[in-house]
């Protein structure tokens, strides 16, 4: 399965680009125009109150929800879609498959596989991808338990884990891909708040180590530490960007302000 | 979306199954399901009454082919070699007319005996298939038995779709608890009140409704009729008191009545009746699908075994001479139409 | 709990019950222990005691043991013949009949269920409309009409050539021979299993949760992986008691063969029961014993399959009979024991 790269687009040098996305579900418009670039090894912080498609905008990326209008590529390479001559057409669900297997997701209700021991949690995806044996699989496995820190419980089911455990646990999981790049979805908004301080502590690891990392999330502090640039998103539309000293702490917008307000 | 199945993986489940299907057609294919009790061997000769749980005394027959009815069988029948003798005596067997035998696994009977005695006129060979009452005439129907020798009454009903070569007489009787003191004495209306079980869609129920009906017109006590899904569940009614009476055909309730003769639910007889109603001796026939041709011969072999004495010993040998006809016919006139 | 001293006390007690089954400890007195210098807190609480549970025991035991009385004494059930007839070939082969029958069309009928389960899940709309019209037609006919018509098939259909799946058209058959009276009850059987178990598997399948879809989805697994190591396992856990019940009621529907010529176990005792009518009795007793062996063995093997998938759904595997039965005898020695004390 070849995918055709568009070296038209002069985003080659983006980890991701989001061209003109919208989304409906039904009648409702949940993302109305989005364009936002991410640049290699940049951290990207999204913000924005309750359904005002922050998610969506997510789970468009790598191709959960598939946008009415627009397109998303990740490293150049278009997402879910093929060109052809000037045409752009729907790509195999497979070749779909494939292309998620590069890029890690991380979800707010963890979604560990409860029947499969942490290990085989993480040491699933490598193996049936093709990309490792078995016994590679598990050994890389394990050197990202211990990079989380749950080197001990790799023999636990994750149900008789904690909710912070849990959620390194799924990040591993999304590590053993070796993704080039990582979507947060709200990875510390199901968490009792004693539990958060660990799992930000992975993805500020994670931060340093220059992977490219796109988060959408509620903690404003832990946005103004670690993020690059921090993207403000409301009603479906980008508001206002940047580095997370302006849109934080001098932002441009009414709306930016009132949001703000509310949750610092 | 992900929660949908690809169509791929459904086609990889459908040919697994295919598989396995194959595999099972294959082993269930293995079994034979012929065990015939009496075989005609090379010399001629038919044995009945064996593995007959002392309801018959084990006989031997000398019989050989009549190469001039044998000439009057259809082709495909004289072709076929083989003559497919339907039983529909399932689930519970039908003893003495036709049932497993003392080993327990053998079909025998005084109805496949007469089978095998006119296979081995026609010089075929006799193969004994089991079903359900109805799946006899459904066999008949779609040709996967060729005749049924299953204690059948030949009815002008019946005639619409079968041929007849009748071969026993029909005697119904009525069968109560051993100590019951009710008899019947052939009248009917010593019926009243009573609740007699019948076998649902035989001759003898038609009988039985007709009896229900007069009584009902006389404005005498009603007649109960009830039904049950086979003999046993029947007999387990009438020991348990749920029903008065069993009309069935003669030769079961007798060999039933000395069968249980000494054990809990002990019966006794309590009269007879003929299976053709009060004007007409009803008659027991070999039956076939209507128009296949094969009335004539299977009387003409009957025939040929009453005037060579094997048919007089056959009866003799299941204690049921007095059911004896001199002659076999086609096509008889049975039970009449309006008899409902 | 009128001589409990306080509610900390019976707090700390519920807490270290399971302590007390492997070390019983002395036991104080409550009504001396104030007196004594020991906490409170360090106490055990003796158990409510509870007559009136004693006495529906009792009544219940001797209910049970006149009806097993009952059962031993009446001549109407014929122990001795009952004896005879439980080991005869006639009725073992029979058994066999039903085992075969029944774990052919058990096998048969989950893999058919799987496939019509995942039509009904599928996009396309004629895979759906096709999967719910068998599922509807199945579940409508009754099951002795589909054998009876299956039994008589070749009065509609003469011969049947194969085409795919055995090779590309090599050859048709003459139905009434290629149709054994076996096969024709195992199609039945499936056919009519098929469309029950579809239902339990898809509902097993819903149950899933949506994140597991997801999750996987995101993890770009293949959509086999997918299924068959992220769903199934998941959906087996509520498809297993569900097809245990289903097949429970197809053991006994497996009665029903003798509509195709076929002795199961039901068939041989009631064809048993004309040759022999004065065991009638005795023969049901049989064929009722030979079911709830069977049964038991189900559920046997229900219990470890369940235990097997619920693998990581609760955080601890509920323990097996054996190990209920240990902990309830030293729970019951130490009751004894506490009780004596007092």
């Amino acid at each position: 399965m070849t995918i055709e790269t568009l070296e038209s687009l002069e985003t080659a040098s983006a980890a991701v680009e989001v061209h003109d996305v919208h989304k409906w579900y039904g009648t409702h418009r949940v993302l109305n125009g989005i364009d936002l670039t991410v640049r290699p090894g940049e951290v990207t912080v999204i913000i924005g109150p309750s359904g005002s498609g922050k998610s969506t905008l997510l789970r468009v990326v790598n191709h959960l929800e598939k946008p009415e209008i627009g397109y998303v590529s990740v490293n150049g390479e278009l997402i879910g879609l093929r060109r052809q001559g000037d045409r752009l057409k729907e790509l195999s669900e497979r070749a779909i498959l494939t292309q998620r297997s590069r890029i890690g997701f991380v979800f707010q209700n963890f979604n560990l596989f409860p029947h499969l021991t942490v290990l085989d949690n993480v040491a699933a995806a490598p193996v049936a991808t093709g990309k490792l044996g078995k016994a590679a699989a598990q050994e890389l496995a394990r050197e990202l338990l211990e990079r989380v820190g749950l080197a001990d419980k790799a023999t636990a089911y994750p149900r008789q884990l904690s909710g912070g455990q849990q959620q390194r646990v799924a990040i591993a999981r999304a590590l053993a891909l070796r993704p080039g790049i990582i979507l947060f979805d709200e990875p510390t908004s199901a968490l009792d708040p004693e539990l958060v301080g660990e799992v930000l502590a992975v993805i500020r690891d994670l931060a340093r180590s220059g992977t490219t990392l796109v988060i959408v999330t509620h903690e404003i502090g832990f946005a103004r530490e670690i993020a690059d640039r921090v993207v403000f998103i409301d009603g479906g539309k980008i508001v206002e960007q940047g580095p997370p000293a302006e849109v934080l702490d001098k932002p441009q917008h009414e709306r930016t302000r009132d949001f703000l307000s509310k949750v610092l | 979306m992900p929660t949908h199945m690809s169509r791929r993986s459904l086609t990889r489940g459908i040919t697994a199954a295919t598989a396995v299907a194959t595999l099972a057609t294959g082993l269930a294919a293995c079994g034979g399901d012929s065990d015939a009790a009496t075989t005609t061997d090379a010399a001629g000769t038919v044995t009945v009454g064996r593995l007959s749980n002392a309801a018959a005394t084990e006989t031997t027959l000398k019989v050989s082919e009549v190469k001039s009815i044998r000439a009057e069988l259809p082709d495909a029948v004289k072709k076929s070699g083989k003559l497919v003798i339907g039983s529909g005596t399932l689930p519970s067997g039908s003893p003495p007319l036709g049932f497993v035998g003392s080993d327990q696994k053998t079909l025998t009977g005084s109805e496949p005996d007469l089978g095998r005695l006119v296979a081995a006129v026609f010089g075929l060979k006799p193969e004994e298939r089991r079903s359900t009452w109805e799946n006899l005439f459904i066999g008949l129907d779609s040709g996967k038995v060729d005749v049924a020798f299953s204690n059948v009454t030949d009815t002008e009903e019946r005639k619409k779709k079968y041929e007849f070569a009748s071969y026993r007489k029909d005697d119904l009787a009525l069968e109560v608890k051993k100590d019951s003191a009710w008899n019947f004495d052939g009248d009917y209306e010593n019926l009243a009140g009573r609740t007699v079980s019948v076998g649902n869609g035989t001759n003898q129920e038609k009988i039985l409704l007709e009896w229900k009906a007069k009584l009902a017109k006389e404005g005498k006590k009603p007649l109960t009729v009830k039904y049950f899904q086979d003999t046993n569940s029947t007999y387990l009614a009438l020991s348990s008191g749920k029903i008065d009476a069993y009309f069935g055909p003669n030769p079961n309730l007798a060999y039933h009545a000395a069968k249980t003769a000494g054990t809990p639910q002990a019966t006794r007889i309590a009269g007879q009746f003929s299976g053709a109603g009060e004007r007409l001796q009803g008659l027991i026939a070999a039956t076939a699908k209507k128009d296949s041709g094969l009335a004539k011969p299977l009387a003409d072999a009957i025939n040929y075994l009453i005037k060579n004495g094997q048919y007089g010993k056959w009866l003799k040998a299941w204690n049921l001479s007095g059911e004896a006809v001199a002659e076999s016919e086609v096509n008889p006139p049975g039970l009449p139409l309006d008899n409902s | 709990m009128s001589e409990s001293p306080g509610t900390a006390v019976s707090l700390d007690a519920s807490k270290t019950t399971t302590d007390s089954l492997s070390t019983p400890l002395e036991l104080p007195d409550v009504d001396t222990a104030p007196q004594r210098s020991e906490p409170l807190a360090a106490q055990r609480v003796l158990p409510l005691r509870r007559p009136g549970r004693w006495i529906a025991t009792a009544v219940v035991l001797v209910v049970v043991a006149q009806i097993v009385h009952g059962l031993i004494t009446n001549s109407f059930y014929q122990w001795d013949r009952f004896a005879y007839w439980f080991f005869r070939p006639t009725i073992l082969d029979g058994l066999g009949i039903t085992l075969e029958v029944t774990a052919l069309s058990a096998v048969l009928g989950l893999l058919g269920g799987i496939v019509i389960a995942l039509g009904r899940l599928s996009r396309s709309p004629v895979l759906r409309a096709v999967s719910w019209t068998y599922v509807w037609a199945l579940r409508s006919i009754p099951l002795i009409v589909v054998l009876i018509f299956l039994y008589n098939f070749s009065a509609l259909y003469k011969t049947l050539s194969v085409g795919v799946p055995f090779g590309p058209a090599f050859f048709s058959f003459d139905e009434s021979r290629l149709a054994t009276d076996m096969v024709v009850a195992v199609i039945g059987l499936s056919l009519n299993e098929a469309a029950y178990a579809a239902e339990v598997v898809r509902g097993g399948i819903l149950s899933v949760d949506q994140g597991q879809h997801e999750a996987a989805a995101a993890l770009g697994l293949p959509k086999g992986y997918q299924f068959r190591k992220i769903v199934l396992p998941q959906a087996l856990r509520s498809i297993t008691p569900n097809y245990v019940n289903q097949l429970i009621g197809l053991i006994k529907s497996t009665s029903l063969v003798f509509y195709v010529s076929l002795f199961d176990l039901f068939g041989a005792a009631q064809t048993m029961g004309s040759t022999y009518p004065g065991d009638i009795v005795p023969l049901l007793l049989v064929v009722t014993v030979w079911y709830l062996i069977l049964t038991s063995i189900v559920s046997v093997v229900q219990f470890y399959v369940e235990r097997y998938y619920a693998r990581g759904a609760t955080r601890s595997l509920p323990p097996t009979p054996l190990q209920k039965l240990r902990a309830g005898l030293s729970d019951l020695r130490t009751r004894i024991r506490r009780e004596a004390a007092v």
